[in-house]
């Protein structure tokens, strides 16, 4: 073969593969394989994958949390509602059947089956019982029983059991000293902001940074909830000021009772309702839902 | 090119493989573990169809893998090992016609081999069908010979030619045939898991750059997760048109440039 | 007519994997190889024997230098269509008989039918394996493989027959047979091209040789003239006369009695053998016999080389 014709076939080769790229994604996205739950989840129990998959079950468990991560991604990205994110407590309870001592998939997958719609699927049952089994194979590890209170005080609003989950996390070893204040805190004082803001401060010092993402999205909520009281303040002022209730926002720029237009830590801009007076979130905000339980202040 | 020459190369592949050993080996054990399904089928109640139909597929898919690897890395390597390919290229045989008789022999090989344990499947599921209750049957997602099976045999035809091209690859220019063994199967792991590596960018907070790289590693390396509807089958779901002839082509436009991408090394191979 | 034309043909290896570095296996031959007959290519091991005859097939690729065989490029599909190879020490497939692959190979000659079969059948039988056709080839011996192999160079009744090592590993016999089909072949007309490192083979069968040492042509030329170009002495026999005096008459002479009185002679080249022919009656012998004594391949070529080549024992 001369040497020419060899060039050619190298060609060939080079952009062969490429057009072979070209037409799997065509069919990706003109016939795809509708994710089903079989095809994701071939083995349902995961006690059978463990089984299954011999002595290569820690790899599988990687398999599975990649599915997981993946799972969570596209379903939040997707405008789709049903069945929206319902593959990801199955997933999630493969990995750590697979792999009982995955510890990011047991905190940071509690963190996405709490997240209220349309962030997560709302599920705070399923975190909390997702923390549980991970308490069962690592009874020493303070972090789960930290996180179910965390779950409870955040998505639930049941203050009572989650000062209850505290202060079990502040017995066990290895926890740090703050954890007991927050769980007298919170045993004394019920759900508060300063309480949420100490939590959330010593969270988002952790080296994981799914877990310090998670807890930089719940302070800009806590920071958001402040503007909102502050915003409603601004407004009283300008209605005892001028005798009437504002219009927009515009009114109290113009009153230069505020510099701008508000916007939240995601830099979406708060609404202010004029019929009713409500100052509340935008409707666009990445932030929302806001947490249950700390829109009323108690300070 | 001369098809005749080709054809012989590839004749020739098939009848040494057909008399070696090894292939009995994997055949027999793919055959006992189809047959075996049935055992496991009936300590396993009312599952007893789906199951022999995963196990079956899966045993095919993976004896096929087994055989298209083993024998697919040898077949060069083992000839450039043993010195045979002096005499064969001191014939009228050009570099192309050996690689793509070697090849298609291969496919041959393989083929009468997934065609066989096919046929062992279906005679297990008829076995099944006899032993069935008739409500049992009625309950089914799908037929119990459901023809269907035969859409993944193709499939699976697919995907076992499109790594029995990447084998031959690796085969071409590696001097070594546990070498080439050990670069092919790495890169079917890989193209199992390329569907992975396609979504990365949709879920992991990488620096551009790097999501930018797997994934285009996801969508150039063989996508041989691509292939696998066996689930989809054994359910009785529907496949999207256009998905076989997609994934039909998909293959087709693949093994064409390994294939040329082999010939190309080929060709400039010195043989000491 | 030239059979093979080989001109300035230098071949670099890369050894090392790390930092390879070229070392030379071949270094500007040039060489011309007439049509018909049989040309040895002899050599020590390591003399670039076998990577003469793979660039000649184009199984490996000059680093310099041009190639022309029987008109064309190495590795020109009309060129191997006219060529048989044997390689060194050939191995084929275990799991076919030898019937099988010589039609096997017939079939990328472009014969088939019936025409293949026989003359699958006809190259097993020149080479004697007629008995053992249908056996796979697995159970073969060395010898019977060696067969195999120069029937398959034979398959497609070639011009141009290229043997690597064509003796080695055969028994006395398997050696003698394999000779005399070298022979056949050179005097059927074909031209026949063969490495060697087996002397007497060489000097038996070629009309012409090259030998080569660490890469290079160190000489060229037919047999006949590189062995008549060097006569070393004459040998004559006479009956009669006494061992003394042939001595004392031509000094350097050594003298052997031989049986019934008769004397082997060894006279130095520089005494011309027609001076004591004339000289034997008034010593009252008579001659029976004179021959020169020329130097064989094996003397030339150790002086071309410059070192001895085989080992006692193989050559002969």
């Amino acid at each position: 073969m001369s040497r020419s014709r060899q060039i050619v076939a190298g060609v060939v080769a080079v952009g062969g593969i490429v057009i072979a790229a070209g037409v799997l994604h065509a069919r990706e996205t003109h016939a795809p394989l509708p994710v089903s739950e079989a095809r994701l989840l071939y083995l349902r129990s995961g006690r059978v994958a463990d089984r299954l998959f011999l002595t290569f079950d820690a790899l599988a468990s990687d398999v599975y949390w990649m599915r997981a991560i993946q799972h969570y991604g596209r379903d939040r990205k997707s405008p789709r509602w049903e069945g929206r994110f319902e593959l990801l407590d199955p997933l999630l309870d493969l990995t750590t059947t697979l792999d009982p001592h995955f510890n990011i998939a047991y905190r940071f997958g509690a963190i996405f089956l709490a997240m209220d719609p349309p962030n997560g699927p709302g599920r705070p049952d399923q975190a909390i019982a997702l923390l549980e089994k991970g308490l069962t194979a690592s009874p020493d590890h303070w972090q789960y029983a930290y996180d179910i209170g965390f779950v409870h005080y955040w998505h639930t609003g049941d203050f009572a059991e989650a000062a209850q989950w505290f202060d079990r996390a502040s017995r066990m070893p290895g926890a740090p000293e703050w954890v007991r204040q927050v769980a007298a805190v919170t045993l004394v004082e019920g759900g508060d902001r300063a309480g949420a803001r100490r939590m959330l401060s010593e969270l988002v010092d952790t080296d994981e940074p799914y877990i310090r993402a998670a807890a930089e999205r719940s302070l800009m909520q806590i920071r958001a909830l402040d503007a909102i009281d502050q915003l409603t303040a601004v407004v009283e002022r300008y209605r005892r000021e001028t005798g009437q209730a504002p219009s927009g926002w515009a009114d109290l720029v113009r009153a230069r009772l505020l510099a701008g237009v508000p916007v939240d830590g995601a830099g979406t801009p708060f609404t202010y309702d004029a019929a009713t007076g409500v100052v509340s979130i935008g409707g666009g905000s990445s932030l929302l839902p806001l947490p249950r339980g700390l829109e009323s202040t108690r300070k | 090119m001369n098809v005749r020459r080709i054809g012989l190369v590839a004749w020739h592949v098939f009848k040494e493989s057909v008399r070696d050993r090894l292939l009995y080996a994997i055949g027999a054990f793919a055959l006992l573990l189809v047959a075996s399904a049935v055992l496991i089928a009936q300590i396993t109640a009312g599952q007893d169809v789906k199951i022999i139909k995963d196990l079956g597929l899966a045993v095919i898919e993976v004896a096929g893998v087994v055989m298209a690897v083993v024998i697919g890395v040898g077949l060069v390597a083992r000839e450039i090992e043993r010195r045979s390919i002096f005499a064969l290229l001191a014939k009228p045989l050009p570099r192309h016609e050996f690689i793509l008789g070697k090849y298609l022999g291969l496919v041959l090989t393989v083929m009468v081999n997934v065609v066989g344990m096919t046929m062992a499947l279906y005679l297990m599921l008829g076995y099944a069908w006899t032993q069935m209750p008739v409500e049992a049957q009625l309950a089914l997602d799908a037929p119990i010979l459901d023809p269907r099976l035969l859409i993944v045999m193709v499939m699976i035809g697919a995907e076992l030619s499109l790594l029995i091209a990447v084998a031959l690859f690796f085969s071409t220019f590696s001097s070594s045939g546990l070498l080439s063994m050990v670069f092919t199967l790495g890169l079917y792991l890989t193209g199992l898991l390329s569907a992975d590596l396609r979504g990365f960018g949709d879920v992991v907070d990488a620096a551009p750059a790097v999501a930018w790289v797997v994934q285009a590693v996801g969508w150039l390396v063989p996508a041989f997760s691509a292939f696998d509807i066996k689930a989809q089958v054994v359910h009785g779901l529907p496949l999207p048109a256009g998905f076989v002839t997609g994934t039909l082509a998909y293959a087709a436009v693949y093994i064409a440039a390994i294939l040329a991408g082999a010939i190309a090394l080929f060709s400039r191979r010195e043989f000491k | 007519m030239t059979a093979v034309r080989i001109e300035g043909l230098t071949k670099d290896f890369l050894t090392g994997f790390w930092r390879p570095t070229p070392k030379r296996a071949l270094d500007g031959l040039s060489l011309e190889i007439p049509a018909g007959g049989v040309f040895g290519l002899l050599g020590p091991n390591g003399a670039g024997k076998s990577t003469t005859l793979k660039l000649l097939l184009g199984l490996l690729r000059p680093t310099s230098g041009r190639i022309d065989l029987l008109g064309r490029p190495p590795g020109d599909t009309a060129v191997h269509q006219r060529l048989g190879f044997l390689p060194e020490n050939p191995t084929f497939y275990d799991h076919l008989t030898a019937e099988e692959l010589l039609t096997y190979f017939a079939g990328l000659f472009g014969l088939t039918g019936e025409a293949r079969r026989q003359r699958a059948a006809a190259v097993l039988d020149r080479v004697g394996l007629e008995a053992d056709r249908r056996r796979p080839l697995r159970g073969y011996s060395k010898g019977m493989i060696q067969r195999v192999g120069l029937a398959q160079a034979l398959v497609n009744d070639p011009e141009l027959v290229i043997l690597d090592e064509p003796m080695s590993g055969l028994d006395p016999i398997g050696r003698r047979d394999v000779r005399a089909m070298i022979a056949d072949l050179g005097r059927d007309g074909r031209t026949v091209l063969f490495s060697s490192h087996i002397l007497s083979d060489a000097e038996e069968l070629c009309d012409e040789v090259a030998v080569l040492a660490r890469g290079r042509l160190v000489l060229h030329g037919r047999v006949a003239d590189l062995t008549s170009r060097d006569v070393t002495g004459w040998h004559v026999v006479v009956s009669g006369g006494e061992a003394d005096h042939y001595r004392a008459w031509a000094p350097g002479t050594t003298v052997q009695p031989l049986a019934g009185g008769r004397y082997a002679l060894d006279l130095p080249a520089d005494l011309r053998p027609e001076t004591l022919v004339t000289a034997l009656p008034s010593m009252g012998a008579a001659l029976e016999s004179v021959s020169p004594r020329r130097a064989s391949l094996e003397d030339v070529f150790v002086r071309a080389v410059g070192e001895p080549v085989t080992p006692a024992g193989t050559a002969r």
